[in-house]
């Protein structure tokens, strides 16, 4: 592999990043913020989440074909399916 | 694997990704039973969610987060022929885990000394059923882990041969990604 | 053949098709009464027909399991079988413990046969499937004790393959599973909840895992496929048939006094109990696909292929059809119910059965490898006849069952059970004349042993060339 010395390697920023997602996640939970703006934002963090986890963690940024996208496939189903059946209820 | 070029098969074993698919669609349908469920019973869903602790879950996440990171180092290590650096941090990456399953354990020792359990209410019973499986899938993680990074400390792995390595690593994402949702979802938005 | 012992697997063979026959005469008696409710009567009522039915099935499937076993181990294990004699023993003992109990179920009445058997001392019949007098249960371990001492030792002693440690672990769960057989607590909860500890978990668990370490054995055989692939394969599908099976016995919780978690439970896990029916599809045409050679027995493969599709089929696609809750509800305990029951049992355990009895068959024989070409060409036939009979008897049980669900129990004016019946008549008779078809395709079946034993072997038309 052709490595730039880098300051971080990018799985680290990847995983950086996740823990400020989480960190943001477990701050509206704690103080119970509710609603669809809080939910939403909840969720769409959760599937960025597992989209990085694919990419970076799972390698699948280095694959091409259709497995690149099984991650990506599944998450934006259950993204819809759990939007759907909260869309209404909040 | 060299710079730019991309591979067609995804890291590890073909057979664990048709695993992971398999799995991923069980986790899929308990999350939307979970999320229509809760549509027809947003009151008791939204009164129960109260009572989980957010600081256990948000422990739970770091720990398997920073263990998924702690498994990513064990592959590069191994992809550099460093058997040590992979055991290392496969040793951490269980670390990690021993510590998620003694939180999540705890929050079960509670919720039971409550008299609580699958019967108690319609949350309780997926928020239980959900977290239990999960659980379950953590434990299995774990083994798979261990078997990994006892191999490789016997040297049973190089940088041209570890798709060992990469088939126990790709599992272990897995569990976190499934985490990652069922965090939010069941512990987060109402 | 390579190890001397092997040959015990023959008599178990024979036994099984002559009690399979047994069988469909026994399902073409019931399905007579299904139209004629009197046929028959007093001499063979349908509860008894019914019991010999399917206690016969389950009998050969027996029979056929431990002639495979007896048949693969050695092979797998490089080795002799390390008491042959105990299975030819063992063989004479069941069979006639089985032909005593199903003569016992046709010559007294079943409470008289519970009186004659001792019954009261450790009560156990009268529940579907395990109606045998305690004393056959009771022989029925012990022949399981020794099955399982034969191959396990045999497996301890030779190579340790994975088809063989999964088979062993099937075999061992069948055994220990048929212990709650003995278990009948008078809780008519506890008791159904812990039949289906034999019924459920055996079909939808370790029945799966000799249904897949056979698979893989014939694949392995007919196609040269690297065994590395096929072992990693059975990994996967034994570890989905586990993870969605037993947690999905709890679609059968439903209705009985069971917590209410059971719903949801059983619901989501056995609506995944089809993915390691549908993998094991997609693995057998894979590895034929990818075969190194041709084999010349082009039945067996046939047979080999036609389980993975029919398993998925029948368990797969007809066991989703009602297992969540809500469709449950309708469906329970109609011919929604038989319809399923049969095409699963036919793909999944009656088939795997034949198509190692197809290929180990010629060998037991004293072939090379393969039965001529007539013989071959008349077993295909048994093959697609028997086939394609129980998707009929399916598709008109599926019809009738709907008709019934929907006067009996979702119309507006839901009529009582036996006017339902009154009208579905038409589609038992077309029941019944499809089972005379698959009780021709059965006895061409077994006329295909008889022919073209003098003609030379089949050989292979043209090698593949490996990829
Ligand atoms: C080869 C595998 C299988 C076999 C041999 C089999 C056979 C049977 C039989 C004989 C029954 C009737 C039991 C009784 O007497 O009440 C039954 C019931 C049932 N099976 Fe299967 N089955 C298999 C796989 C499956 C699978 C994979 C599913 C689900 C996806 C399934 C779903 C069901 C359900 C829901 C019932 C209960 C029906 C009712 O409520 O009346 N089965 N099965
Ligand atoms: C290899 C072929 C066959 C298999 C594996 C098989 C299997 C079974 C099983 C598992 C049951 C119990 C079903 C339940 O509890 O829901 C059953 C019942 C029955 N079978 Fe078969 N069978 C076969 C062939 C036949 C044939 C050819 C006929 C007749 C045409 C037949 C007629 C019946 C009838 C009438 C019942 C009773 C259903 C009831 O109680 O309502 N079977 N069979
Ligand atoms: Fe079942």
């Amino acid at each position: 592999m052709t490595t730039k010395k880098m300051f971080l390697r990018p799985c680290t920023w990847v995983y950086l990043f996740l823990l400020s997602l989480t960190f943001v996640t477990w701050f509206i939970g704690v103080n119970n913020l509710s609603g669809r703006a809080f939910a939403f934002t909840v969720l769409g963090f959760a599937l960025i989440k597992g989209q990085l986890i694919g990419d970076y963690f799972m390698g699948l940024k280095q694959v091409a074909g259709p497995w690149r996208w099984v991650i990506f496939v599944w998450l934006l189903l259950i993204g819809s399916l759990i939007t759907a059946a909260f869309w209404k209820t909040l | 694997m060299t710079g730019m070029e991309k591979n067609r098969w995804p890291p590890g074993d073909l057979v664990i990704w048709i695993f992971i698919m398999a799995e991923l669609l069980v986790f899929g349908v308990f999350f939307t039973a979970y999320a229509f469920t809760r549509a027809h019973n947003v009151e008791l869903f939204d009164t129960y969610q109260l009572t989980l602790d957010r600081n256990a879950a948000l422990i739970n996440t770091l720990a398997l987060i920073t263990s998924s990171y702690f498994v990513v180092r064990a592959v590069a290590d191994i992809r550099a022929d460093d058997s040590r650096g992979c055991f290392r941090w496969l040793l951490a990456a269980l670390g990690m885990g021993l510590l998620f399953l003694v939180v999540k354990g705890l929050e079960y020792k509670h919720h039971f000394s409550l008299g609580i359990d699958l019967s108690t209410n319609t949350f309780y019973m997926f928020y239980l059923s959900l977290t239990f499986f999960h659980f379950l899938h953590v434990v299995l993680g774990m083994v798979i882990l261990l078997a990994v990074a006892l191999k490789a400390r016997k040297g049973g792995y190089s940088a041209a041969e570890h798709t060992g390595v990469e088939t126990g690593a790709s599992y272990w994402h897995m569990v976190d990604l499934v985490w990652m949702i069922l965090f939010p979802l069941v512990y987060v938005m109402r | 053949m390579k190890y001397k012992s092997q040959k015990v697997a023959k008599l178990y063979f024979i036994a099984a098709i002559g009690l399979f026959v047994g069988q469909i005469l026994f399902g073409l008696i019931i399905g007579a009464q299904y139209i004629w409710g009197d046929f028959l009567f007093p001499e063979i009522p349908f509860n008894v027909a019914r019991m010999v039915h399917t206690n016969l099935l389950i009998v050969w499937l027996l029979f056929g399991f431990m002639g495979a076993a007896y048949y693969l181990v050695p092979e797998e294990a490089e080795t002799d079988l390390v008491m042959p004699w105990l299975a030819n023993l063992m063989f004479w003992i069941f069979l006639t413990a089985g032909a005593a109990t199903i003569l016992g179920y046709l010559l007294v009445p079943y409470a008289q046969l519970a009186e004659l058997t001792k019954n009261e001392l450790l009560p156990t019949m009268g529940r579907e499937f395990l109606e045998q007098p305690t004393i056959t249960k009771i022989g029925i371990v012990i022949v399981a004790l020794s099955f399982l001492a034969n191959i396990g030792l045999t497996i301890l002693k030779g190579r340790k393959t994975v088809i063989n440690l999964v088979l062993l672990m099937g075999m061992t769960g069948l055994a220990v599973f048929f212990l709650f057989a003995f278990y009948n607590p008078v809780n008519v909860v506890l008791d159904k909840y812990y039949w289906w500890w034999v019924v459920h978990l055996w079909v939808e668990g370790v029945w799966e895992l000799i249904l897949g370490s056979i698979l893989a054995f014939i694949l392995i055989k007919t196609t040269g496929v690297d065994r590395e692939v096929i072992e990693k394969w059975l990994y996967v599908i034994i570890a989905m048939v586990l993870i969605t099976g037993i947690i999905g016995t709890g679609h059968h919780y439903y209705w009985i006094g069971t917590p209410a978690f059971w719903q949801w439970w059983g619901s989501i896990f056995s609506a995944m109990e089809p993915i390691p029916f549908f993998m094991m599809t997609v693995f057998a045409f894979n590895m034929v696909n990818k075969r190194r050679r041709n084999h010349p027995n082009k039945a067996a493969v046939l047979w080999a292929l036609g389980t993975a599709v029919m398993a998925f089929l029948g368990a797969g696609v007809w066991g989703f059809l009602h297992t969540l809750s809500p469709v449950n509800y309708y469906t329970h305990g109609t011919q929604i119910t038989a319809a399923h029951g049969h095409m699963a049992f036919y793909g999944a355990y009656v088939m795997i059965v034949l198509a190692m009895i197809s290929y180990a068959m010629p060998m037991l024989r004293g072939r090379e490898a393969a039965n001529s070409t007539k013989s071959q060409v008349l077993e295909m036939w048994g093959f697609w006849l028997m086939t394609i009979s129980i998707v009929f008897i399916t598709l008109f049980l599926t019809g009738a069952g709907i008709l019934q669900v929907y006067l009996q129990r979702f119309a507006d004016n839901p009529m009582p059970f036996m006017v339902v019946q009154e009208k579905i008549q038409l589609f038992y008779a077309l029941r019944e004349i499809a089972g005379f078809i698959f009780l021709s395709g059965l006895l061409i079946y077994i006329v295909s042993f008889f022919v073209g034993s003098k003609e030379p072997e089949a050989t292979i038309e043209g090698e593949v060339v490996p990829t």
